[in-house]
């Protein structure tokens, strides 16, 4: 079964991120209850410090909540052993980076198939390396399937970061700060993209930014500050600043 | 594509740093085979020369050790009564089957002294031969000028001591106080031979007061040197039941001979140990650096569903071909500076063999180096969490 086929539920209950530094405890996320169901687009906001990040790295099982649950189709995942969690974030989860640099030694094509050199997809019909052609081209990559990623501008390498994550079929997308280092042009390629993917393919898609007419595009924004969930609101009752 | 096409994409890609890998692992290997190398080839050299003279056994006194050798290689001060020649003669002849086959004896006393050449009194080894049975039994043995002795007090010198000391035909030396002519200058031959006396037997053993007794027995027997078991058992014989004397076959000769050397070997061990040692540690440092340089690209992989064992893999795969590299290349410079060593320097002339084993070690070592090295900054980076290495990038 296609991971997009299975139905996707997503839910943080009362998740509390403590971090013990040299200069005392610090409260990274404080009571954040949170629910992402399939297909949505979730936009992070929030000022530098209010726990974006960290909360994007409870919801992608890449760490732990202090307190609280992480509940993923019913099934509790912040209790799931590190091996078992490397399995299920191979299954689920596809994260894009603010600075996601391709890896220098290979490719357009090879970096977007990178992760099939860890695991085998699972009940995949087709070839894998047309699919990823044909991603690669979605993105308006096509000329420049063999080039290195020295040869790529900013925007062409955040699109590759994007396509190595769609390879995989995820269920869900996670990306931190996706568009902070690009132009507007590529910033809004970026959001539409994952708003194409949201609606079209049923991914849901969370991403963080400080930018507010980027998460304007979003279907829901949640708002942090010093850890804390402010507000959690539908983009139509946000006025766009354009 | 495969997780090791992926490592050797990325050694490709370092080149500078995989550069320098390989330089800390080709380094002591070189060091280590051209050791190993020459000191095989000064082996072969020996047993070669052995054979081309012949003996099958060698006869000596069982007190020498190698601090009784002296620095040409032979024993000067220790002695064998001449009535133990024919106890061993008989030994060997119950041994061997067939009675026509003929046991030639070679017996030699050498005594070091100082010997007037010139005005000047330098010490030497003095060979005391008899010319007509080592002419038998070694054809191959030549004069490059003049002849053989005829009479009691004519000498003959190995080429390189005629030439160090500008000896030539016709000059007198003194040895044990009377003077000889010299009448012929030898063949070089890479061996001791080059550099001693030889003077007719009876005469050398007169002169040191030591008539009845010789230093050294060499005996040539074709059944034995047929028949290596049948040589072994004649030298195990001959050891049980003649007191106070050691046989010996060329080969065990020869390696008691380089004992010495051997001493020196274990010296040389211990400075590529050391070598070894600095290079872990410069490989250690070089891979530890590189890998911190790599804790972004470690994050992306284990994000794209990388486990630990096959980070492990892709990681130990590049160093440990890094390795295998250097212990080809390193292998292969030993080659070259025991071929120059030996060219310039040595003039063993045995000729450089390429031995399977020290290759397979020169491999295992350069595998070595660089798995030590490698091993715990990869395990430890291998166990760095995602969020962590992106901790620089995941700002928010």
């Amino acid at each position: 079964m296609d991971k997009t086929d299975s139905i996707f539920f997503l839910e943080l209950r009362q998740v509390n991120k403590t971090f013990n530094l040299p200069s005392g405890e610090v409260t990274a996320l404080d009571h954040i209850s949170l629910t992402i169901n399939k297909g949505e687009l979730v936009a992070l906001v929030g000022p530098s410090g209010s726990g974006k990040t960290t909360l994007l790295n409870i919801i992608g099982a890449l760490d732990r909540p202090s307190k609280g649950e992480v509940i993923l189709e019913g099934k509790r995942i912040d209790m799931l052993s590190e091996e078992a969690l490397v399995i299920f974030r191979r299954e689920k989860f596809s994260f894009i980076f603010q600075d996601a640099k391709p890896l220098r030694m290979l490719n357009v094509l090879e970096n977007t198939l990178l992760p099939f050199n860890f695991f085998k997809p699972k009940n995949r019909n087709g070839n894998i390396k047309s699919e990823g052609i044909d991603i690669i081209k979605s993105l308006g990559l096509g000329h420049r399937l063999y080039h290195m990623p020295s040869q790529l501008s900013g925007g062409e390498i955040q699109r590759v970061a994007i396509a190595r994550a769609l390879i995989t079929h995820p269920a869900m997308i996670l990306a931190d700060e996706p568009t902070a280092n690009l132009d507007r042009n590529n910033r809004l390629f970026v959001i539409d993209t994952f708003r194409k993917l949201s609606k079209e393919k049923g991914i849901a898609i969370v991403f963080s930014t400080h930018d507010l007419e980027i998460a304007n595009k979003a279907d829901r924004i949640v708002h942090l500050k010093d850890g804390v969930f402010l507000k959690d609101e539908a983009v139509c009752c946000i006025p766009c600043p354009e | 594509m495969e997780l090791i096409v992926l490592a050797i994409k990325d050694i490709l890609r370092r080149k500078g740093k995989s550069l320098y890998l390989l330089l800390a692992i080709v380094i002591p290997v070189a060091i280590l085979s051209t050791i190993l190398l020459t000191f095989d080839n000064a082996d072969s050299s020996l047993s070669d020369l052995a054979s081309k003279f012949g003996f099958t056994l060698i006869v000596q006194p069982k007190n020498v050790r190698v601090d009784k050798i002296n620095q040409i290689g032979v024993n000067t001060s220790e002695y064998i009564p001449e009535g133990v020649i024919g106890e061993v003669e008989k030994v060997i002849r119950e041994i061997i089957t067939n009675p026509q086959d003929k046991i030639i004896t070679i017996v030699r006393f050498y005594k070091e002294d100082d010997i007037l050449t010139g005005k000047s009194n330098i010490s030497s080894v003095v060979a005391g031969v008899d010319f007509k049975t080592e002419l038998e039994a070694k054809p191959s043995w030549a004069l490059t000028s003049g002849r053989w002795p005829k009479s009691e007090r004519e000498a003959v010198l190995g080429g390189t001591y005629a030439g160090s000391r500008k000896i030539s035909l016709d000059n007198t030396i003194t040895i044990g106080g009377s003077e000889f002519t010299v009448v012929g200058i030898l063949q070089n031959y890479n061996s001791s031979e080059d550099y001693m006396i030889f003077a007719p037997f009876a005469e050398v053993q007169k002169l040191f007061n030591k008539a009845g007794f010789v230093s050294v027995i060499n005996i040539q027997n074709v059944s034995l040197d047929k028949d290596k078991k049948l040589l072994r058992t004649a030298i195990e014989n001959i050891n049980k039941n003649i007191p106070n004397i050691t046989a010996l076959s060329p080969q065990q000769f020869s390696t008691m001979k380089y004992a010495l050397l051997k001493k020196a070997l274990k010296f040389l061990i211990a400075i590529v140990t050391a070598t070894i040692a600095v290079s872990i540690f410069s490989i250690f440092n070089i891979v530890t650096s590189v890998l911190y340089s790599r804790v972004k690209e470690i994050g992306l992989l284990k994000s794209v569903g990388a486990s630990r064992s096959q980070l492990l893999l892709i990681f130990l795969s590049e160093y440990l071909t890094i390795g295998l590299i250097g212990g080809i290349i390193g292998y292969s410079a030993g080659l070259l500076m025991t071929y120059l060593l030996d060219f310039f320097l040595l003039n063993l002339g045995a000729g450089i063999r390429i031995n399977l084993l020290y290759f397979l070690s020169a491999l295992l070592v350069g595998i070595f180096c660089s798995f030590i090295a490698s091993f715990y900054p990869t395990h430890r980076l291998s166990k760095i969490k995602i969020t962590e290495s992106f901790r620089t990038q995941w700002g928010g």
